[in-house]
C-alpha cells in the first residue's frame, strides 16, 4: 500500500481528501496546529512546523510515496507578513527538499487562483501561462505568489519528482473555513456598488477528486482547477441564502475596518475580487486528468445556506410566551 | 423590487417573440443560469427593452443583407461613429431582432470599461467584452459572433466634417481571423455619423486631461436619424496569420474597400434626407 504524507491535516479539506483516501492508501498528516476538538484523523498525525527537524524524521522512517502539500497559511489568518511568508515559502521548500531527498515520486501542491490577481485588464478563461499579476498590486499576496514560484521551479529542476501544482478556485463546502466560505455564510455580505463581476466556484468534494486524480494521474505541470459555469457575485450571495449590500467603493476601507472590529479579518487585496472578475479556465486539467465536476455550482452555493438551528426555530416560542405574559 | 421593476419593463417592452429569440440567441447556460460570459437572459431581455424603442421608433434601423452574418464564428468589422457606442448597440440589436436564427453579437469594448462602476456591470450582462486578443480569439474558437471597430476612438470621436471617412484601422482583426479561420462580415452604418455632430475633438484639452477626445455638440441628445445596417459579403483570408505587416496590410484595405462599397451604395440611396431617406 503506498504511502502519502499530507500537510495542512487539521483543514476542512484535509479531512474530506483523506477520507476518500484512507482504503488505498497508507496516511500521515502533519499540521503546525493540533487537530480540531472532536476530530480523528484516520492514520498518523504528527503535530509539527514544516519547517522543523522533526518534519525530516517523519520523512525519514515514512518512506512517502507521495505528497499532498495542502497547508497554507490563508492570508485571513492575521499574522505578521514575514511569518506568513516563512511559513508558507520557507515551509513549501523544506517539504519540497525533503520530498527530493527521500525519494517522494510524486508531490501536489495546492496554490491558489489568487495569485493571478483581479486586475482590470484581464482577460476571461485566463490560463496557467497567464502572468501572476497578483502582487502587483498588493504585496501582502506575495507569500501566495511565491510558494506558487517556489514549487513551479522545483518541479522544473527536478522533473524526476513528478510534481503537479493546482490553482483553484473559491473552494466552498460545509467543511471549509476559508474567507471566502465565512463571507458566503454571513447574512449580510457588503460588494462594491456598480460592480459585479464573474465568480467561478468549486464545491470541496469535486477539490478532494480534483486532488485524487492529479495523486494517480500520469502527468506533471501547474494546472488550473475550477467547478462548473460562472455567476455574478449578487447572483451567489443570493443563492446562500445572504442579502447583498452594495457599497460605495470609497467605503470600502470603513468596512474592512468594521470586519476587524468583529475579528474577522478580511484581507484588502480580495476586495479587487469584488471589481473585476478572475476566470479561470481549466480545460488542460479536464484534458490530462480527466476532470469533471460533478457538483452544480448553483447547488453547491445553495448547500451553504444556514440550517435553521434548534435554538432558531425556539426562539419566537419564547417571543410568545413573553407576549402571553405580558398580556 | 428591482427584479420586479425589470420584469414590468420587459413585459413592457417586448413580445413573446422578442423574448423567445433573446433565449434562442444563448447557448452553454450553466446551472447558474449564466453563460460562459457572464449573459444572463433576464439582463439580456432587460437590456434589450431597453434599447428596442430607441432602435424601433428613434433611429427606425433598416437592414440590408442580414443573413450575411453565418451561423458559425464571425468577425463583424464595421465603420465607427456618433461620439457614444450606439452604432455598436444598434448592430448587435439588429442582428438578434431580424436574423433567423437570432444571434448574440459579443462587442469588444475598451479596456478601460471594466473600471467604471455600472456600465461594466451592464456590458458584461449584455454580452460585452473587454477588447483583448485573448477573449476575443476563445470568442472565435467557440463559434462566436463577434463585433470589433477596428478605427476605435479615432472613428467614434471624429467631427462631423469627417463623416464617413474611414479613419486608420489596426491591424490585429485581420491577423486573428487568419489564426481562427474566421470570415469578417464588412459592415456599412448609415446615419450614426450624423447623430451626434461634433464640431471639434478639443485637442489641446482631450491630451492634456489623458482622454482620448471632447466632443463639441451643438446637440444635447442624439438626433433622430433614420439609420441602415449594410452587411456586406463574409470575406474569408487564408494564409499564413503571421505574415509580414505589409501583406496584413492590403488585406486590411480589402476589407476597408468593402466597407466603403456599402458605405456608397448606402448613402447614394438615401442622398440627403438623413432623416428619412432609407441606404436600401
Amino acid at each position: 500500500m503506498s504511502r502519502i504524507l499530507i500537510t495542512g491535516a487539521s483543514g476542512g479539506l484535509a479531512e474530506i481528501i483523506a477520507e476518500k483516501l484512507k482504503d488505498k492508501y497508507e496516511l500521515t498528516g502533519v499540521d503546525p496546529r493540533p487537530l480540531p476538538e472532536g476530530k480523528k484523523f484516520p492514520g498518523k498525525f504528527v503535530q509539527v512546523d514544516y519547517r522543523q527537524r522533526k518534519m525530516a524524521d517523519v520523512f525519514r522512517t515514512n518512506e512517502f510515496d507521495a505528497l499532498i502539500h495542502l497547508g497554507r497559511v490563508p492570508s485571513q489568518i492575521r499574522l505578521r507578513k514575514t511569518q506568513r511568508f516563512n511559513q508558507n515559502v520557507l515551509g513549501t521548500r523544506s517539504l519540497l527538499e525533503l520530498s527530493l531527498k527521500y525519494k517522494v515520486k510524486s508531490v501536489i501542491v495546492l496554490s491558489t487562483f489568487h495569485v493571478y490577481g483581479a486586475h482590470q485588464h484581464n482577460h476571461l478563461y485566463i490560463t496557467e501561462e497567464d502572468p501572476l499579476l497578483a502582487s502587483q498590486t498588493y504585496t501582502e499576496v506575495i507569500d501566495a505568489v511565491e510558494l506558487d514560484n517556489v514549487s513551479v521551479a522545483f518541479s522544473l529542476r527536478n522533473p524526476k519528482v513528478r510534481t503537479v501544482i493546482l490553482r483553484p478556485t473559491n473552494i466552498i463546502g460545509l467543511e471549509i473555513k476559508n474567507q471566502m466560505t465565512n463571507f458566503l455564510r454571513s447574512k449580510v455580505c457588503p460588494t462594491l456598488l456598480g460592480y459585479d463581476p464573474m465568480w467561478q466556484f468549486i464545491h470541496e468534494s469535486d477539490m478532494a477528486n480534483a486532488v485524487q486524480l492529479a495523486l494517480e494521474g500520469k502527468k506533471a505541470g501547474i494546472y488550473n482547477v475550477t467547478g462548473e459555469g460562472v455567476i455574478a457575485l449578487s447572483h451567489a450571495i443570493g443563492l446562500t441564502g445572504a442579502t447583498a449590500v452594495p457599497v460605495p467603493e470609497f467605503l470600502s476601507s470603513a468596512v474592512l475596518g468594521g470586519f476587524k472590529l468583529m475579528g474577522q479579518h478580511f484581507p484588502r487585496h480580495l476586495v479587487d475580487f469584488f471589481k473585476y472578475p478572475v476566470v479561470i479556465s481549466d480545460k488542460n486539467f479536464r484534458k490530462d486528468f480527466g476532470y469533471e465536476p460533478k457538483i452544480m455550482t448553483a447547488d453547491a452555493l445553495r448547500s451553504l445556506k444556514p440550517v435553521p438551528t434548534l435554538e432558531d426555530v425556539k426562539a419566537p416560542k419564547t417571543t410568545e410566551r413573553l407576549d402571553s405574559h405580558s398580556s | 423590487m428591482f427584479r420586479a421593476l425589470r420584469q414590468k419593463l420587459i413585459n413592457a417592452y417586448l413580445s413573446d417573440e422578442e423574448k423567445s429569440r433573446v433565449e434562442r440567441a444563448l447557448k452553454d447556460m450553466a446551472s447558474t443560469g449564466f453563460d460562459p460570459w457572464g449573459v444572463n437572459p433576464d439582463t439580456l431581455k432587460a437590456s434589450l427593452a431597453s434599447t428596442i424603442w430607441l432602435y424601433r421608433k428613434y433611429f427606425r434601423v433598416a437592414t440590408h443583407g442580414i443573413q450575411n452574418v453565418p451561423p458559425g464564428r464571425c468577425l463583424l468589422i464595421g465603420n465607427h461613429s456618433g461620439q457614444i457606442p450606439i452604432d455598436g448597440m444598434l448592430i448587435a440589436t439588429s442582428v438578434l431582432l431580424e436574423r433567423d436564427p437570432p444571434r448574440l453579437v459579443r462587442g469588444m469594448v475598451e479596456r478601460w470599461a471594466p473600471a467604471l462602476p455600472f456600465v461594466s456591470t451592464f456590458f458584461s450582462r449584455s454580452g460585452q467584452v473587454t477588447g483583448d486578443v485573448h477573449n476575443a480569439k476563445i470568442l472565435l474558437e467557440s463559434d462566436e459572433c463577434v463585433m470589433v471597430f477596428p478605427e476605435g476612438v479615432g472613428g467614434s470621436g471624429k467631427t462631423i466634417f469627417h463623416r464617413y471617412e474611414l479613419q486608420k484601422f489596426g491591424t490585429g482583426f485581420v491577423r486573428l481571423a487568419m489564426e481562427t479561420k474566421t470570415p469578417i462580415i464588412p459592415i456599412g452604418v448609415i446615419g450614426c455619423e450624423e447623430m451626434l455632430p461634433s464640431l471639434s475633438k478639443l485637442e489641446p484639452l482631450s491630451k492634456a486631461l489623458g482622454i482620448p477626445y471632447i466632443p463639441v455638440l451643438p446637440t444635447p441628445f442624439p438626433l433622430p436619424t433614420k439609420v441602415t445596417i449594410r452587411f456586406g459579403e463574409p470575406i474569408l483570408f487564408e494564409g499564413n496569420p503571421d505574415e509580414p505587416d505589409a501583406e496584413t496590410h492590403q488585406k486590411v484595405e480589402k476589407v476597408k474597400n468593402a466597407i466603403r462599397a456599402e458605405l456608397d451604395e448606402g448613402l447614394k440611396a438615401r442622398g440627403e434626407k438623413i432623416f428619412t431617406g432609407a441606404g436600401i
